[in-house]
């Protein structure tokens, strides 16, 4: 039985500049896969051959064993696309988005409504059905994306950074659905450059580097490689980090523990555990208002340095 | 794909686009307002009644000089004429006003007019002079002036040479009566000045739509939206052709509301036929449609093509006579404009509102509008889907 969706040798050329470079992925039903890579390292362009938006210069893709070229009405009705932008009409209510996407995808009258109806209950926007998607939250707008994108049931789901505009607590809702969506058969393709996403919810893992696919395998067997470093904690903080904070932990823990903030963005780090412990008691006994923290199996560098080499 | 599942997908395509037109509804509505504005200003502006009772007069400045009774006659017969709308200054003032273009032309009676009043035919020794000021912008007036001039002194020697033989109360008439007729067609009994504006207006505020069509297009196509229509199993072909089909409709409708405010505040009326009617608008908002997804196909990036559409579009507006009559251009423009889709729209719809032309007469006109929309729809069709397969192939960098 071919797989769900098989890129095999695939080489993406734009221009004079090497997009992909031989990538060969297997994806089957009932698989999440995370892709992984820095900025320009070819997660994109994978998502959009695979979604039938690029032609390869080389190689060749199939989803449930068609290619594109053979039959596009085939290959385009087995694939739900969620582009990294919200790919909604903000004009237009939720229901009329999902509509039109419906029937993009040859769905009408009866049950294109039931689907509609029930793809809104399972995104919890039943009660804004009637709502313009541009009034809507960025974590609303997001579940509608991905409703638009799952109407017509389509065996492979392909989504680009889906979690790159949430905040920590829809990020979390966010990669439970995609676990939901794996396990209710799905082949499930989605890029990040998140390690911790990748980490904890997908089956596999693909590493692309400047093109290339440098690792694939299960989280562990990747991250297993990774340097015995400093262990990471990232959080969302709500408000402005105080300066004497930084202070503080370089008196009490000396070199051993960094702080940093970017943006809403806390990271914190330490050689040992029970020094990032005692570091995070200390910020949130000053009072700085976190969000949601977690620890990320490794930094993308790192892994990408230990699997580069 | 089965034709019946083209065309729900084309008319699903076509139906979202519809609501995006409608969803603001504020920016809708002045689509519809705009031409409206513009064909009544136009109108106003360029309009000419027609009656004689309020036809337009020339304002002048009339200076008398000469004390002399002929003079004085001559003068008050000439402020007296329906052609002129007269005033009596000195030369010092006529000159400051003539300058000043409030009026344009004044005609001075000088120290010795009065003894044309010996004047017999056949004499031409030593004739009085009448000086004539006039702005230098403004040489059609003078002649004007010195058009009813010269009817309004020969009526009063005439009238003084044959008064003995005169009987009649209203003086001295022209021995002929002049009949005019305007011939705007077939039937001129419902000629309108506004028509002309309206028909124009509407005519340019189509290929603003279509041109604004073609630029959301090129703004869809730049988000991720595009590539989740891409992405499902829908043809270009059928994109664009919903994509065109809404475009043509946004122009009918915007034709039917600009055309009914017209009929009702200003009397614009189809005096010819009204089948060539419809098949014009037909044919005028398909070439909208058209022009819309030919900007998109060659116009490059939003603001480019914005740009260049502009100017096209009033090149094209004005060449083909929809700001003022055709026959206010030079000759060789006039047939360098025929090679213009605006010109036979334009010439098309003057022919069958209130030139009175029949639907055989106006097919011509219907072919040829038709011929440009569906050339301009084909270098779209065929241009986008040229960019369509460069981008499958990563011609173009995401």
């Amino acid at each position: 039985m071919p797989a769900a969706l098989s890129l095999q040798a695939v080489r993406v050329v734009y221009g004079d500049r090497v997009a992909l470079n031989g990538v060969s992925l297997d994806v089957d039903r009932g698989e999440l896969v995370g892709l992984l890579g820095p900025n320009g390292s070819g997660k994109s362009t994978t998502l959009a051959v695979a979604a039938g938006l690029l032609d390869p210069l080389e190689g060749v893709v199939t989803v449930a064993g068609l290619q594109r070229r053979d039959d596009p009405h085939g290959f385009a009705s087995r694939v739900g696309l969620v582009p990294q932008s919200c790919a909604l009409y903000d004009e237009l209510t939720a229901t009329s988005n999902l509509t039109f996407f419906g029937q993009l995808y040859g769905l009408s009258g009866c049950n294109l409504r039931k689907r509609v109806g029930r793809a809104l209950g399972r995104a919890g926007l039943a009660d804004r059905a009637g709502h313009r998607v541009g009034t809507l939250s960025g974590g609303m707008k997001q579940r509608v994306n991905l409703a638009a994108a799952l109407l017509h049931d389509p065996p492979v789901l392909l989504l680009d950074e889906p979690t790159a505009a949430l905040d920590p607590t829809s990020r979390e809702e966010w990669l439970a659905d995609l676990a939901r969506l794996r396990d209710d058969g799905h082949a499930v393709l989605f890029s990040t450059h998140h390690l911790d996403e990748a980490d904890r919810g997908c089956d596999r893992i693909a590493v692309l580097d400047r093109g290339e696919l440098v690792a694939v395998g299960p989280p562990a067997e990747v991250f297993g490689c990774r340097p015995g470093g400093r262990i990471v904690l990232y959080g969302h903080l709500r408000g402005k980090l105080p300066r004497f904070l930084e202070r503080s932990l370089r008196q009490r823990f000396g070199p051993d523990v960094e702080i940093d903030a970017t943006g809403g963005r806390l990271r914190l780090s330490a050689l040992t555990s029970e020094e990032l412990g005692r570091a995070l008691a200390l910020v949130l006994a000053e009072g700085v208002p976190l969000d949601a923290f977690h620890t990320p199996a490794g930094t993308l560098a790192r892994v990408l340095h230990q699997v580069v080499g | 794909m089965t034709c019946p599942r083209r065309l729900r997908l084309i008319l699903a395509l076509a139906g979202k686009d519809w609501q995006l037109f409608w969803a603001d509804r504020r920016a809708a509505a002045l689509g519809f307002l705009v031409p409206i504005v513009l064909a009544s200003v136009f109108g106003l502006i360029f309009g000419r009644p027609t009656e004689e009772k309020t036809a337009v007069r020339l304002p002048v400045a009339v200076v008398v000089e000469d004390d002399g009774p002929f003079t004085r006659q001559v003068a008050d017969d000439l402020l007296a004429s329906l052609r002129i709308e007269g005033v009596e200054v000195s030369r010092a003032e006529a000159e400051t006003r003539v300058a000043d273009r409030r009026p344009a032309v004044a005609i001075v009676f000088p120290r010795g007019f009065e003894r044309l009043k010996d004047w017999k035919p056949g004499g031409s020794e030593d004739r009085p002079a009448v000086e004539i000021f006039h702005h230098p912008t403004t040489q059609p007036e003078r002649q004007w002036a010195e058009g009813v001039l010269t009817e309004t002194v020969m009526q009063r020697l005439a009238q003084n040479a044959f008064s003995g033989l005169l009987s009649s109360p209203n003086g001295f008439a022209a021995p002929f009566r002049i009949e005019a007729a305007t011939v705007p067609g077939l039937s001129h009994a419902h000629f309108n000045a506004y028509t002309h504006s309206f028909c124009g207006m509407t005519l340019q505020y189509l290929l603003f739509w279509g041109m604004e069509s073609g630029l959301l297009f090129l703004r869809e196509r730049q988000q991720g939206i595009w590539s989740r229509v891409r992405a499902a199993p829908v043809p270009l072909a059928a994109v664009l052709l919903g994509k065109a089909l809404t475009t043509a409709g946004v122009a009918l409708l915007m034709v039917l509301v600009t055309f009914g405010f017209g009929r009702l505040v200003f009397g614009v009326t189809v005096t010819g036929s009204v089948m060539g009617f419809v098949a014009l608008v037909c044919a005028a908002s398909g070439l909208a449609a058209a022009t819309g997804l030919l900007v998109a196909a060659v116009g490059g990036t939003e603001a480019r093509a914005r740009s260049v559409s502009i100017l096209v579009i009033l090149g094209v507006s004005m060449l083909g006579g929809l700001w003022l009559p055709a026959f206010l251009l030079p000759g060789w423009v006039r047939d360098l404009a025929c090679a213009l889709p605006t010109t036979w729209a334009m010439r098309g719809l003057d022919g069958v509102t209130w030139q009175g032309r029949g639907f055989v007469e106006s097919l011509p006109n219907v072919m040829v509008v038709g011929g440009f929309a569906a050339a301009f729809l084909a270098i779209a069709v065929v241009g986008l889907m040229i960019d369509e397969g460069r981008r499958r192939r990563g011609n173009c960098p995401r």
